[in-house]
């Protein structure tokens, strides 16, 4: 197919959603049927595009060498100083979350098959916005395009909070706003100040990703007091929005909030892709722009990630509300993801960006079981449920499955991330680090295996007391709920009502499927990552083991002199 | 009339078809209604567009016709033809409803006021004499007073035209005296002579003396014209009083002419010695002016009220551009040299669309039921739409304004990619791009820059608080109480015109910065750039 290049390709599928959200709008008035089988196609259609594309991305030979793919640009603000062209494309860093964002739109859908009535157009059409604007941040190379995106998310997202969310949705939906606008203004402020710093000294306004990471490697930004540290400065507002956005411990406080009062489609954009972005950011920016500023901020940042996994885990343990739970299991998880980034081992740094996966399918997949159990028994909270595996096995078994996805069963694709990261955070803590810092690496990282037992326990004590035990037979709304207290014991007897629907099926299957994928096959999906991975990271590293260095050739030579 | 003045009137025929037209206004009132002095209006206004047309620049009697006064003639005959709707629209309400304190009819020398104040402003901008633009400045204000004051008669609606009377009168008599400081300076009333004399007497005891006390009271003169600090306080009692149009006409039409004053004595005193000074003094305006404005904001329930203080905020923004501007021409010359006088503009214009839009949109809606239930007494009276509440559940009862509302506050608070953004973009390029290169030393001129930068992005953030409260009541709320939409259908076209604009700008914001960046170097050339100053990478730069 001679017309149909990789770059149209690229751009007909994030265009894909934006089209459907038309047709879903223009489909309102034909009532709620119409408009989410048209959001489900769409989604699909999204979907088998995107595979597609990747598909592609794997065939061409120059990809595993780290080219970029799908190239596309169409100037959008050249005047004067302004260069910013809409410019897209694919590289090993974007291909699996642009994969994961097209995966999860669907699950989005699905998971909204029944719970949503009211205003349906409006929610499809923003959830497909929503989509668009995912899969545009991941293809952007273009830094006000990718900032356009990063910031665009939070709109639909803000909307799909306030109106469809539970009890406390307006102030969970502008906490979400604010929180996350107030830190990524700087982040945009960092980024211009790359770019100026770059056009100040190449001579050449560029926003252009790459140009500017190729150019900051010949122009490093100041490192020294007489620059004024500017690195560091930049480094420090690109963090502040990336940290909420991950979120990194103590930026956290709007995560459970915006998790607990959001749909269940909602949530599962949110934790499965959303959270990435900071991550992304990190690795698509402050790591190769800025290298010798990462590596002094590395340590601390590898503790926070350390603290974020035991503080997560900790409040994760003596929540009452399963929602709230899944949701500080995450703010433990991306601990690890942030320990493992700036670990500045490679082989944490692959496990990273496999994780960034993996925690999108297993989070993703809690949140809409969560939602499916709320949509049934109308609570969410721990005490009230129990026994649900007697009455809806096929709803426990993907339960259960996500449950050890999440906690690192082996065989699974949890295991293969958190492996690695904790491999190459023992690395980190065994080689290249000064004296001083081995033994501080030493127990954050034993801290950090700690965390997999606290994440263990609070995720199958859960388990045990909402899957199985007696059934509790919780407060059902609607009319059957006299009934049932009535018939007590006869639970089972409900149990084909209760288990999954088929739009439930389709929603985790195919998040399934990759669970097992990953958990057997990682070299599959490592495999691309791993050339643009090492790249992004290496210069960080260098740095790094620069200071070591340095720092321990200094103490030696204080212990030497007196 | 000798060869000059024929010249002078060739180069002002568009302001001169708004004065005719609205001393045809005045005329015929005594025959024609209301609705007819608006319809000659609008005509009025497409016709100087059309006459405005590809017109050329030129000099003469001190007006002087280039790129920047040609951008400020458009921006000011866009803004009025959008505001002409909107006040039309907005006297279909005072005609159709009995509300308290709107006055019924009216009389058609509104519009007629409305085509003077325009023809004043756009005058002002192309004025390169101080005479001129001092009257230029008067032909804005005194319509202004004249329209606040046939609006309304109530006693908030009084008190808030004579709030604005008397400090506009005091604001006037500031300027003045910077104007008479100048002319000591000079020794002519030409802006260029001025500056001439200043260049080559720039330190001469005179200058030193005089000019700082110049700059400080153009720079408040300026300030009461754009509501910023320290003449701030008056905006949100006066739109509070006055009707939506009136509110969107001084939230928009006298900041034009508080920024070309301020580019004015920017490019005057621009080559003497005492940037330094206007910088400091109009970026720590902006600082406070933002951060006064959205904090004030935060706290207001009446919608008029909050959106007094929003555009307080906006005119400490655009005081970062006019910072910049102060601080570009004697700068070490950056290579970029974004200049700050473009951004301010193009951020002038995108806010003036938004504003105008919203604005258009609370004229648009008018009316609201209170809550009531069918057999609970007497229906009682709906009253206007004042206070943030009365927008509860909007998307419910009206879609399309709510929409409309939605997007323009976005665009305000800056979300990508609306045309704010962009605005807020070109503003912050502009303070990062001083001395970039430089490092960020305490005290140094880069870092007060770079502080202006992050004081605007944060104060972006807190402004999207009170923005959002605005889109949650319209879009999280439900309510029973319905919005009548009986203000009128022209207040609805320029509701929806605006909604057009923000959608060419987000596609295209090109044309616009372009013009923009034309108008800027017009008034304040930027420096070429310096191609040996920070050792450019050569391989770099012809290699990409």
């Amino acid at each position: 197919m001679n017309g149909f290049s990789p770059s149209t390709h690229l751009v007909l599928t994030i265009a894909a959603p934006l089209i459907g959200a038309g047709i879903a709008w223009v489909l309102g008035s034909r009532g709620v049927a119409a408009v989410r089988q048209s959001a489900a196609v769409t989604t699909l259609v999204t979907l088998g595009l995107a595979g597609w594309l990747v598909l592609r991305y794997l065939a061409e030979p120059g990809t595993a060498a780290g080219l970029p793919y799908a190239l596309s640009e169409v100037p959008w603000l050249t005047e004067g100083i302004f260069d910013v062209r809409f410019s897209l494309g694919l590289d090993g860093l974007s291909l699996w979350m642009f994969a994961l964002a097209a995966l999860l739109s669907v699950t989005a859908v699905f998971v909204s098959w029944d719970a949503i009535t009211d205003r349906p157009v409006g929610f499809y059409v923003l959830l497909l916005v929503l989509e668009a604007a995912m899969l545009g941040v991941f293809a952007a190379r273009d830094v006000i395009l990718f900032y356009v995106f990063f910031e665009f998310t939070l709109v639909p997202l803000f909307f799909l909070i306030g109106i469809w969310g539970h009890e406390e949705r307006r102030r969970a939906a502008v906490k979400f706003f604010l929180y996350t606008l107030a830190g990524s203004v700087l982040t945009f402020l960092g980024l211009l100040a790359i770019v100026l710093w770059h056009a100040s000294h190449a001579n050449v306004v560029t926003f252009d990703i790459e140009a500017l990471v190729d150019g900051t490697t010949i122009h490093p930004l100041p490192m020294t007091a007489a620059g004024g540290w500017l690195q560091m400065v930049v480094f420090l507002a690109l963090l502040a929005g990336f940290a909420v956005k991950v979120p990194i411990v103590p930026l956290h406080t709007w995560l459970p909030l915006a998790h607990v009062e959001a749909p269940t489609g909602g949530s599962v954009d949110l934790a499965g892709v959303l959270l990435k972005l900071g991550i992304y950011g990190f690795l698509r920016f402050s790591m190769p722009m800025l290298p010798e500023a990462t590596a002094v901020a590395a340590p601390w940042l590898f503790g926070l990630g350390v603290a974020g996994i035991i503080y997560g885990a900790l409040v994760a343990l003596v929540q009452t509300d399963l929602k709230r739970l899944v949701a500080y299991s995450s703010v433990s998880h991306m601990g690890y993801i942030v320990m493992g980034l700036f670990a500045l081992t490679p082989v944490a740094t692959e496990g990273v960006n496999l994780q960034l996966v993996n925690h999108g399918l297993s989070s993703a997949g809690l949140f809409a079981l969560v939602g499916m159990i709320y949509e049934r028994f109308h609570t969410r909270n721990i005490a009230s449920l129990g026994g649900i595996a007697s009455r809806a096995p096929w709803l426990a078994v993907f339960f259960m499955l996500f449950t050890f996805s999440s906690i690192g069963l082996p065989g699974l694709n949890g295991f293969v991330g958190e492996f690695m990261i904790l491999l190459g955070a023992f690395q980190r803590a065994w080689s290249g680090v000064s004296p001083a810092w081995q033994f501080a690496y030493l127990v954050m990282a034993l801290l950090a295996v700690a965390g997999v037992v606290l994440g263990a326990w609070y995720m199958l004590w859960a388990v045990e007391r909402v899957l199985f035990g007696t059934s509790r037979e919780p407060p059902r709304g609607g009319q059957d709920s006299g009934q049932d207290a009535a018939d007590h014991g006869h639970a089972a007897a409900t149990a084909d009502r209760c288990d999954l629907r088929w739009h439930e099926v389709v929603a985790l299957a195919p998040l399934a499927v990759f669970v097992l994928w990953i958990g057997l096959a990682p070299g599959t999906f490592l495999r691309p990552a791993a050339v643009a991975v090492q790249r992004a990271t290496a210069a960080p590293a260098a740095a790094f083991t620069a200071r070591m260095q340095a720092d321990s050739t200094g103490t030696a030579v204080q212990a030497s002199t007196p | 009339m000798n060869a000059t003045s024929l010249d002078t009137f060739a180069l002002i025929a568009p302001e001169l078809v708004l004065v005719l037209a609205a001393l045809v206004i005045y005329l015929g009132g005594a025959f024609a209604g209301l609705r007819s002095g608006w319809l000659v209006a609008l005509a009025a206004i497409v016709t100087a567009m059309l006459v405005a047309q590809g017109r050329g620049t030129g000099v003469s009697a001190g007006v002087t016709l280039d790129g920047f006064s040609s951008f400020i003639r458009w921006t000011t005959l866009a803004s009025g033809l959008l505001l002409a709707l909107v006040m039309a629209g907005d006297l279909f309400v005072a005609a159709a409803s009995r509300g308290p304190g709107l006055r019924r009819g009216g009389t058609c020398e509104e519009a007629g006021t409305f085509l003077i104040l325009l023809a004043g402003l756009s005058l002002v901008g192309a004025a390169g004499d101080l005479v001129l633009l001092f009257a230029g400045l008067e032909l804005v204000s005194i319509p202004t007073y004249i329209l606040l004051g046939l609006k309304r008669t109530d006693a908030r609606g009084q008190e808030a035209s004579l709030k604005y009377f008397f400090l506009s009168l005091i604001a006037s008599a500031l300027f003045l005296y910077a104007v008479v400081c100048l002319y000591g300076l000079g020794g002519s009333t030409d802006l260029g002579a001025i500056a001439a004399r200043i260049r080559a007497e720039s330190t001469g005891r005179t200058v030193q003396a005089l000019l700082p006390l110049a700059i400080g009271l153009g720079v408040v003169g300026a300030a009461f014209r754009l509501a910023a600090v320290p003449m701030h306080f008056y905006a949100p009692d006066v739109y509070e009083g006055t009707s939506p149009g009136n509110a969107a006409l001084l939230s928009t039409l006298p900041k034009v002419a508080g920024i070309v004053v301020l580019a004015r004595i920017i490019s005057t005193v621009g080559s003497s010695a005492s940037p330094e000074l206007l910088w400091r003094v109009v970026a720590g305006l902006a600082a406070v002016t933002m951060t006064v404005g959205n904090v004030m904001a935060l706290w207001q329930t009446n919608l008029r009220r909050l959106l007094a203080c929003s555009s307080i905020a906006h005119s400490g923004y655009l005081l970062v551009g006019i910072a910049a501007a102060a601080a570009g021409p004697a700068a070490a010359p950056g290579l970029l040299s974004a200049g700050g006088l473009p951004a301010t503009l193009f951020y002038l214009a995108t806010y003036a669309v938004a504003t105008i839009g919203i604005f258009g949109a609370l004229a648009y809606l008018g009316h609201r039921w209170p809550e009531w239930t069918a057999g609970g007494g007497a229906r009682p009276p709906r009253h206007e739409i004042a206070d943030v509440d009365d927008l509860d559940g909007l998307s419910g009862t009206n879609p399309v304004a709510a929409f409309a509302m939605a997007v323009f506050l976005l665009s305000l608070a800056g979300i990508p990619p609306l045309p704010g953004f962009w605005g807020k973009l070109s503003l912050a390029v502009s303070a990062l791009d001083v001395d970039a290169g430089a490092a960020i030393v305490s005290g140094s001129r880069r870092a007060w820059f770079v502080g202006l930068a992050v004081v605007l992005v944060l104060n972006a953030a807190i402004a999207a608080a009170y923005y959002l409260r605005i889109i949650a009541a319209m879009y999280f709320k439900t309510t029973k109480r319905g919005v009548q939409a009986d203000g009128g259908l022209a207040a609805g076209v320029a509701m929806l015109a605006c909604l057009a604009l923000v959608g060419v700008l987000t596609l295209q914001p090109r044309a616009l910065v372009a013009a923009a960046s034309r108008a800027g170097e017009a008034l304040i050339p930027l420096t070429p750039p310096a191609t040996t100053l920070l050792a450019p990478d050569a391989t770099l730069a012809t290699g990409r």
